[in-house]
């Protein structure tokens, strides 16, 4: 009987399994690499039209974050400033620089500026800006140090399961109201003495002392913080986010 | 340990029985199948105009195609933040800012509060700081807010010669010039003509005062189709207001005062009055009524009498002469005497113990007759009023600021007789609405120059020589008097989005040659009215508080005029018999009024609040009438009576009163925008100006024909558990057996049920949950439409409401009760049903996705951009309350709905029409609500958009406080839509953990059940059960006890312990 199948044939198994358990994996890996917001927004750096460096403003000058993005307590927005709020300064400040020229165009004929938007979250989702900024979750911890950005860049994944880490161990994020709006912050800063005064013990630590202490971890000062606050793992539901 | 047996009792056979309609009663094939399938046949198959599942495919396929080219999908779509260039004040983005205003209607202003998000008004709310509102409002001021933004309004100015085939789209400065020429060539205004709406507005009475000055011949007139008839006279003028707050005992006569005859402050004074448990002091007032369909005044009373409306006068004449047997008085019997008697029985004793009980509450007690019925009819009415002590006590007076003007008849005669050259017709809609015998288009075309302002490009702009379009309420300064005489602001929320004018701006141009800019019109009056002595500051609190607090005008003196009276009596055929033939009873619609919400969606979709019936008018009759014409629902009925006739579907109505027929107006425009189209059938030719309100000798027969209506009364029925949905007793047996409200139908039998499940427990700091009293609620409907507000729910249209798709998260359930297989003389209850948010939700347990969920704050949530659609969770819901997006019902809502369009007649949804919502229906959305997509579910939310913000406030405002209380929602200090919207206080949603809350406290009480409680499914809801107060002393009585007693088996059933799983 003639043969049917050539004789390379008989290694065809192999090759479908090598093929299978080589092409599978490279699919999933790449799709789990590319396909998920840490690749597709994380360094997203648009041009915008007036080039403000936030290095210079936040950095240098030390300006606060609220100055321009004023309604950030209060709204779920966190608002672009309006002209008139670059125009304060800028009517004498820089007045000639080319690169201001879209501003004081805009100052003249009312036209507005189209930023570009970098953060963007889905129709779906409804984040709020003062619900954290207002319960110890510094600017920094999503949007990164924007203190030292001379162009702005999406700097974490804002994807859904990133939201989820914080929300399930919001410790890892919680600092006292005064240092949210201080990009350069670390708990080697916290005053320990006056920390511990006001806020009592970490939890579980109420044997240790603490007037030895000149530090604090983070985790100390946020699970100290969320006690206090009675922050548990807030809104681990759709509906906190999704109505 | 026996194994516990179970078996599902049977329903109980005997005693009152609980059905939604004929169908039901009777059980027939089509109701089963409504009963039987979650949707009904082929709801699941698709159906969208005429596209069949073979070209569904071919479009699948080309569109597949197209989406290979580009993958523009991957790209990531550059979008622009855009900010102000000058800070706004008060403008926060994404925060919502509130201002007051108010709503003017013929019967007064309507103060409001007007949420607005950037810049948009998006919702309605009543105004919680003034007395006539307290915070709730109607559905048609609820609706009101989508006609602003109603793709079909008016856009442009029009001119039309006469003589010429059309108009042609003009300008403002063109029509400028052209009404410069009419005023300059008015002379004495002899010629000139103005025909206006009914409005308490102190600035148009000034720019009336003002153009009667220039003009002292202008003629001055004022239609209402829906118009009262002016009961005013025998009281001097002066308007009796009724204080129902103070009233014992209520007779209304053909006055639909929780409805369409009323206000939201007489459903707040009813319902503040009507309180079995609510303390020591509460006192539950008992109301008769007489109509002779049921509306929702007649669903809550406590006696029902269903009359011709033509009777009326005689049951009146009827009560009069009982009362005036008991005190003697002189002048009434020569009332008496002047008005005929008739020849109308009436239910053995009815008359005479309701005359007793009204009698035994002197002062306490009132009757009001329907504002509609003729002038002696009223006239009767305020004699027995006068009998019982009423001015004064349950009756105040006021007086209108307003200087009657001419009627719609003299103005017709003026324009018959060539003396009107130019006629100026300030919204309304005469050449539609105006009584048949005047022939209104007729006239109107033969006047030289008609300018017309109006809403729409209706009926009336096409026989007009100049059509100026109208600003909506929320895009103009004005103001109003609300019903109780209080000064009330109306202010912009946004400037007319097409260049509309209002009402004062053109009566202005006439006035002063130019319309104001902003609002120094209105400030003069506030200045003139209010004399303030800082008008800064006081101005300011005007528009804050939306009226001028404290200036309401004290009562007037009722002092009523038997003389007056007599005359009208004599005038109007009081004592009426019934003639051979029909009554035909040109009702108001609850939901499109007179026509003018006939292009609103939302109040086309809402089910009327008694009839059911969507999209469509019908003719209301009794299933006896019915029979005697040989129709079915929905068959054709040629209806003949004042020498015109009309085709119209017939809808059997049970508790119709026979020989009687009720049409609602307001249907069947030539002219309308694309919603109207096609709705419905115009009963206006038929009404003349001598039967305004009902004709007689009216002749029916059968076409033979039928017509498909859109009714949602068996729509999500529930297998027939009217009893353990809906629970009532009269008030003697609920003080006695209190537990008789939780121990009945099923709840009577069943053991306490185990759980398979086990929940984690609930444990945030706020659990909600919600309270709904059945006493108190009417079934008006207003709850409906302030959730499709809120929660940017679609509208779907005809076609697929009778498909049983439409979308209400809450829905009205009317139920008829009645202890046999009678049809003539049910009960009604009303029932709003909405998601229950049940603890051991069915409908969680069954999701493959995890879509819906449970929350700690007790809510049962549901993502929609988890859901796939597979509806089990609709599926496995008792309460039948999930709603599936069958189509994307936001994206292509109308058939070429797209301005150039074609349009197929009816308003349907159409797979291919174009995608893409109105520019102006989105900006109507609330942005802090998902707006849903096709082959989701939703459902009720307990409006969880509102809870998160208070939620979040309540930490803002505690930042970094370490007490509980500073982060905690302060009890009622936010409500759900439904909840403060509702005019009757029935709905009480709040914090169900915080035991100051109104809902803690309304769910503790003994009329508290939940429902299908032996499911044990725990819902959030709780019902409070209605309690009735009839008089013992009335025929019938023993049938309005007998609710609840035949379903429960009374107190002797305590203590004795049945055995586990048995039933008897």
């Amino acid at each position: 009987m003639a043969n049917i199948f050539p004789r390379g044939s008989n290694i065809l198994p192999l090759k479908i399994v090598l093929i299978l358990a080589v092409i599978g994996p490279a699919l999933t890996a790449g799709a789990w690499y590319y396909f998920t917001p840490k690749y597709t927004r994380v360094g997203y750096q648009p041009a915008q039209p007036v080039p403000f460096p936030h290095d210079i403003h936040a950095k240098q000058l030390g300006m606060d974050c609220r100055y321009c993005h004023s309604h950030v307590e209060v709204a779920a927005h966190s608002n672009v400033p309006t002209t008139q709020v670059c125009i304060n300064c800028h009517y004498a400040v820089q007045k000639e620089n080319p690169k201001l020229a879209p501003l004081h165009e805009s100052w003249l004929t009312g036209k507005p500026i189209e930023w570009v938007q970098i953060h963007k979250t889905p129709d779906y989702v409804y984040f709020n800006h003062a619900a954290h900024v207002n319960r110890g979750v510094s600017c920094v911890s999503c949007h990164g140090k924007v203190n030292e950005m001379s162009v702005v860049y999406h700097a974490e994944p804002h994807s859904m399961a990133w939201c989820l880490d914080c929300h399930r161990n919001p410790a890892a994020a919680l600092r006292p109201l005064d240092q949210i709006t201080n990009l350069d912050w670390t708990p080697k800063e916290l005053n320990v003495a006056e920390f511990v005064g006001k806020y009592g013990k970490p939890p579980g630590e109420e044997e240790v002392d603490f007037t030895q202490k000149t530090t604090l971890t983070q985790e100390q000062i946020g699970k100290t913080l969320a006690a206090q606050w009675h922050i548990k793992a807030p809104d681990m539901n759709c509906a906190g986010c999704h109505r | 340990m026996s194994k516990r047996v179970f078996q599902h009792p049977a329903p109980s056979t005997t005693g009152k029985k609980y059905w939604r309609s004929l169908g039901e009663l009777g059980d027939t094939p089509e109701f089963r199948g409504w009963l039987e399938r979650e949707f009904p046949q082929g709801a699941a198959e698709f159906q969208g105009g005429d596209v069949s599942r073979r070209n569904f495919l071919q479009l699948m396929g080309a569109s597949m195609a197209l989406a290979g080219f580009g993958l523009t999908g991957c790209r990531r779509p550059e979008k622009h933040l855009v900010p102000f260039t000058r800070g706004v004040e008060w403008s926060i983005p994404g925060k919502t800012l509130f201002f007051s205003t108010s709503y003017p209607t013929r019967k007064g202003a309507a103060p409001l509060v007007v949420a607005t998000h950037d810049g948009r008004p998006t919702k309605i709310e009543g105004n919680p700081l003034h007395p006539a509102s307290k915070g709730a409002s109607d559905l048609l001021a609820q609706a009101s807010i989508l006609d602003l933004y109603d793709p079909d309004r008016s856009k442009h100015f029009w001119t039309m010669e006469r003589g010429a085939k059309g108009g042609k789209r003009s300008d403002e400065a063109s029509f400028l010039k052209a009404l410069d020429a009419v005023i300059k060539g008015a002379g004495d205004g002899a010629g000139l003509a103005f025909l206006v709406e009914q409005n308490d507005s102190p600035s148009r009475e000034r720019l009336r005062a003002e153009i009667e000055k220039k003009f002292p011949n202008a003629t001055w007139a004022i239609y209402e189709p829906l118009g009262d008839e002016g009961g005013d006279a025998v009281y001097g003028g002066v308007r009796a207001v009724p204080k129902l707050d103070k009233a014992a005992v209520i007779l209304s006569i053909d006055h639909d005062f929780l409805g369409n005859d009323g206000d939201v402050a007489l459903c707040k004074a009813f319902s503040a009055a009507r309180r079995v448990d609510d303390g020591p002091d509460s006192k539950m007032n008992r109301l008769y009524t007489v109509e002779n369909r049921y509306t929702v005044t007649g669903g809550i009373a406590d006696h029902r009498l269903r009359l011709p409306v033509s009777q009326m006068g005689a049951f009146v004449r009827a009560l009069a002469e009982q009362i005036q047997q008991k005190t003697n008085d002189a002048g009434v019997l020569q009332l008496l005497q002047a008005a005929p008697v008739a020849g109308v029985k009436f239910p053995a004793g009815w008359v005479e113990e309701a005359a007793a009980d009204l009698f035994a509450h002197k002062g306490r007690a009132v009757v009001l007759v329907g504002p509609r019925q003729p002038d002696g009819v009223q006239a009767l009415g305020a004699a027995i009023n006068a009998m019982l002590g009423a001015p004064g006590a349950t009756l105040g007076g006021r007086k209108s600021s307003v200087k009657p003007g001419a009627s719609i008849v003299d103005l017709a005669a003026r324009i018959k007789e060539k003396q009107v050259k130019a006629l100026f017709i300030l919204g309304g809609n005469p050449a539609y609405n105006a009584p048949a015998d005047l022939h209104w288009a007729e006239l109107q075309g033969s006047v030289e120059t008609v300018v017309r302002l109006g809403h729409y490009e209706d009926e009336t702009s096409k026989g007009a020589t100049w059509h100026v379009p109208a600003a909506h309420y929320l895009e103009t300064w004005g103001d109003g008097r609300a019903t109780d005489g209080s000064y009330t602001s109306v202010q912009p929320m946004i400037l007319p989005l097409y260049g509309g004018w209002s009402e004062l701006d053109l009566l202005a141009a006439i006035a002063r040659g130019k319309k104001a800019e902003g609002p120094e019109l209105v400030q003069e009056t506030y200045q003139e009215l209010v004399k303030p002595n800082d008008f800064v500051a006081g101005w300011a609190k005007f528009l804050h508080d939306g009226f001028v607090a404290g200036e309401t005008p004290k009562d007037e003196v009722l002092s009523f005029n038997n003389a007056v009276a007599i005359d009208a009596v004599k005038k109007v055929a009081v004592g009426m018999p019934a003639q051979s033939g029909l009554e035909v009873v040109f009702v108001a619609c609850p939901k499109v009024d007179d026509g003018r919400f006939n292009n609103n969606g939302w109040l086309q979709e809402i089910p009327d609040p008694m009839t059911k019936l969507t999209w469509d008018n019908a003719a209301l009759l009794s299933p006896a009438t019915a029979r005697q014409l040989g129709v079915k629902d929905g068959g054709m009925l040629e209806i003949t009576v004042n020498k015109a006739s009309l085709t119209i579907p017939a809808l059997l109505f049970p508790g119709h009163a026979d020989n009687s027929i009720s049409i609602a107006l307001g249907y069947g425009r030539a002219v309308t925008g694309r919603v109207g189209r096609g709705t419905g059938f115009n009963a206006y030719p038929l009404r003349t100006t001598e039967t305004p309100y009902f004709a007689l000798g009216a002749t029916a027969k059968a076409t033979g024909k039928t017509y498909q209506l859109a009714v949602t009364q068996e729509h999500g029925t529930l297998e027939g558990r009217g009893p353990d949905l809906t629970r009532q007793a009269n008030v003697e047996d609920f003080k006695a057996h209190p537990e008789m409200i939780r121990k009945s139908g099923m709840d009577a039998h069943i053991p306490p049920n185990v759980s398979l499940y086990t929940n984690p427990e609930l444990k945030d700091l706020h659990q909600w949950g919600m309270t709904v009293d059945m006493s108190l609620c009417t079934g008006c409907s207003s709850c409906m439409v302030a959730c499709q507000a809120e929660n940017n729910i679609p509208i779907v249209g005809k076609e697929q409401v009778i498909n049983g798709r439409e979308m209400h998260w809450i829905r009205t359930d009317r139920y008829f009760a009645s202890l046999s297989d009678e049809e003539g003389d049910p009960e009604v209850i009303s029932q709003p049903m909405m998601c229950q948010h049940c603890e051991n939700a069915p409908c969680e347990t069954v999701c493959p996705v995890n879509a819906t969920v449970h929350s700690e704050d007790g809510l049962n949530v549901m993502a929609y951009n988890r859901c796939i659609g597979t509806r089990y969770c609709a599926n496995n819901c008792p309460f039948k309350v999930r709603r599936f997006n069958f189509f994307d019902y936001n994206q292509r809502d109308v058939l070429g709905r797209k301005e150039g369009k074609t349009f197929s007649g009816v308003y349907e949804w159409n797979l291919v029409s174009e995608k893409g919502m109105e520019d102006s229906l989105k900006m109507s959305k609330n942005p802090n609500v998902t707006v849903r997509m096709r082959g989701v579910m939703e459902k009720c939310t307990f409006c969880v958009q509102r809870i998160q913000e208070a939620k979040i406030a309540a930490k803002v405002s505690g930042r970094d406080s370490t007490k509980v209380e500073d982060i905690t929602i302060p009890a009622d200090s936010f409500t759900s839509a439904c909840a403060q919207a509702c005019p009757s206080d029935a709905i009480v949603f709040g914090d169900i953990s915080n035991k100051e809350s109104k809902v803690s406290k309304l769910r503790e009480k003994e009329r508290g059940y939940r429902l299908l409680e032996y499911l044990n499914v725990l819902p959030r809801v709780t019902y409070l059960a209605r309690i009735k107060n009839p008089n013992p002393k009335m025929p019938g009585f023993e049938k309005i006890g007998e609710a609840m007693k035949s379903h429960h088996h009374g107190p002797k059933h305590e203590g004795s312990t049945a055995p586990a799983g048995g039933h008897h």
